[in-house]
């Protein structure tokens, strides 16, 4: 049971891995700043950097929304696996519909659902939920957004030029940013490695304690967080396409100037919190920071529906994901065939979901129109470039 | 208590982001005065937001600094 309970978490990780990706990296594929290959291959290593930089997280992880010690409800391996299980799945449907949803929060949901159904509504700790949780879901985007705002206001701010004397407009050069990209997405990158990767250490090291192979309240061990970076680094590297789509063109047009203060803004957001003890969840940052460097530069649009649709998918992930951690745990009650029942149903939706993509396949070739993008830059040069790019990515088909 | 958290991260974020930002934008801007043809002496124009860069580099690598508890022990 540990061991599958463990090959479960860290196919949770890789799942988190690609869903992810698009944080970091819709942005500059949007803009054309990097390519999409080089793109998720940049994002992985950066999170495999990143999730060996800091444990902190990880020891906090599940601590608190569960009771859990001495006075508190033992949680037990299966319960895990259930939450997992609702986690995963939940993964799975929202990148299938490319919607950018917490996996944080389909992990939570998960345990929560599971915790519910295997022990009992007792086993919850309410106050810590809002607290950890819901709050945080509220205010993340919005935080992320306003900073976003402010930030694209002010890149545009300085480098807005006129000319002294007869007061119109010079050409306003801020290619400059697209280089900067290239940082500030790498950034996000690191920042994500450090906090989704410890998600999974902490899962692993709290089966490892709930097992008794290890001693309660020690941090997690380096193979577990050696095996939690490369499962995400994979992931990332596999890319989630259809989020990214989502991310870089479906929210509001990206260009330079707006996608380095959105990932500014993502990436101070994001390590801000983890270091002063605030779970933020990374995907609403990110989303929050790209609607916010829409809402900053003028004559830009965002698409409402596209958000909407996002914001409806974030109230559905910690319910559904707790529905089906729910029921799994209730499987998993009736003994050794319901873990067997509920390992082959959960690998067979996956595997359902996985052909199901395959149908209307998005790949790094056409996750977003560079060319359209980068028409939306004012000066010849780099639209020549983007257009080249673009007809190089035509003829790599 | 979870109020003065909040307030915070966001305080941070801001005051982390808009460094960030600020900085670049400048050296952006001194970059595209430099490649202006027609002005005279572009060059210490250039080295100046060449300055502006490495100055946001730096803050960057103090906020990893800040950051990763290795450093802090």
């Amino acid at each position: 049971m540990v061991a599958l309970v463990i090959a479960l978490a860290l196919f949770f990780d890789f799942t988190n891995g690609f869903h992810d990706t698009a944080n970091a990296m819709a942005t500059p594929i949007a803009t054309g700043a990097i390519k999409p290959k080089t793109a998720v291959a940049l994002a992985a290593v950066l999170n495999l950097v990143g999730a060996f930089l800091s444990t902190e997280v990880a020891k906090t992880v599940s601590g608190g929304i569960i009771k859990e010690g001495s006075d508190g409800i033992q949680i037990t391996p299966d319960i895990i696996f259930a939450g997992l299980m609702g986690a995963i799945l939940w993964n799975m449907i929202t990148w299938l519909k490319g919607l950018p949803s917490s996996s944080s929060h389909a992990l939570f949901g998960g345990l929560i659902g599971a915790a519910i159904a295997g022990i009992g509504i007792h086993s919850v700790n309410f106050a810590s939920l809002m607290q950890k949780v819901i709050l945080p879901a509220i205010f993340a985007p919005i935080i992320a957004g306003a900073v976003a705002y402010v930030c694209t206001r002010l890149a545009y701010a300085l480098t807005s030029r006129h000319d002294p004397e007869t007061g119109s407009k010079l050409t306003q050069k801020r290619g400059g940013f697209r280089t900067g990209q290239i940082f500030t997405s790498s950034l996000v990158a690191l920042a994500h490695g450090t906090n989704d990767a410890q998600k999974t250490m902490g899962i692993i090291t709290l089966v490892l304690i709930a097992a008794g192979t290890q001693e309660p309240g020690s941090g997690p061990q380096f193979w577990v967080i050696a095996a939690c970076a490369l499962a995400i680094a994979i992931g990332t590297y596999a890319g989630g396409w259809r989020i990214i789509r989502t991310m870089g063109s479906g929210l509001t047009d990206v260009k330079p100037a707006q996608g380095f203060a959105a990932e500014s803004s993502t990436a101070s957001a994001i390590l801000a919190s983890s270091h002063l003890g605030f779970a933020l969840s990374t995907t609403q940052v990110a989303s929050g920071s790209v609607i916010g460097s829409g809402l900053g530069r003028k004559g830009t649009s965002v698409r409402w529906g596209t958000a909407g649709r996002i914001a409806v998918g974030w109230l559905f992930t910690l319910p559904a994901a707790g529905i089906v951690g729910a029921l799994t745990a209730l499987l998993v009650k009736t003994g050794i065939v319901g873990v067997v029942i509920a390992a082959v149903a959960g690998t067979g939706a996956v595997l359902f979901m996985f052909f199901q993509s395959r149908k209307s396949h998005v790949g790094h070739h056409n996750a977003v129109e560079v060319e359209e993008a980068g028409q939306a830059v004012r000066f010849r040069k780099k639209k020549a470039l983007a257009a080249s790019r673009a007809n190089k990515l035509k003829d790599g088909k | 208590m979870k109020w003065l958290e909040l307030v915070q991260v966001a305080g941070a974020t801001l005051l982390a982001a808009a460094t960030v930002v600020v900085l670049y934008s400048i050296g952006v801007r001194f970059t595209a005065i430099a490649g202006d043809p027609e002005q005279s002496a572009p060059r210490w124009m250039k080295s100046l937001a060449y300055v502006c860069f490495g100055l946001c580099g730096v803050a960057v690598l103090f906020g990893l600094y800040l950051i990763i508890p290795y450093f802090n022990k």
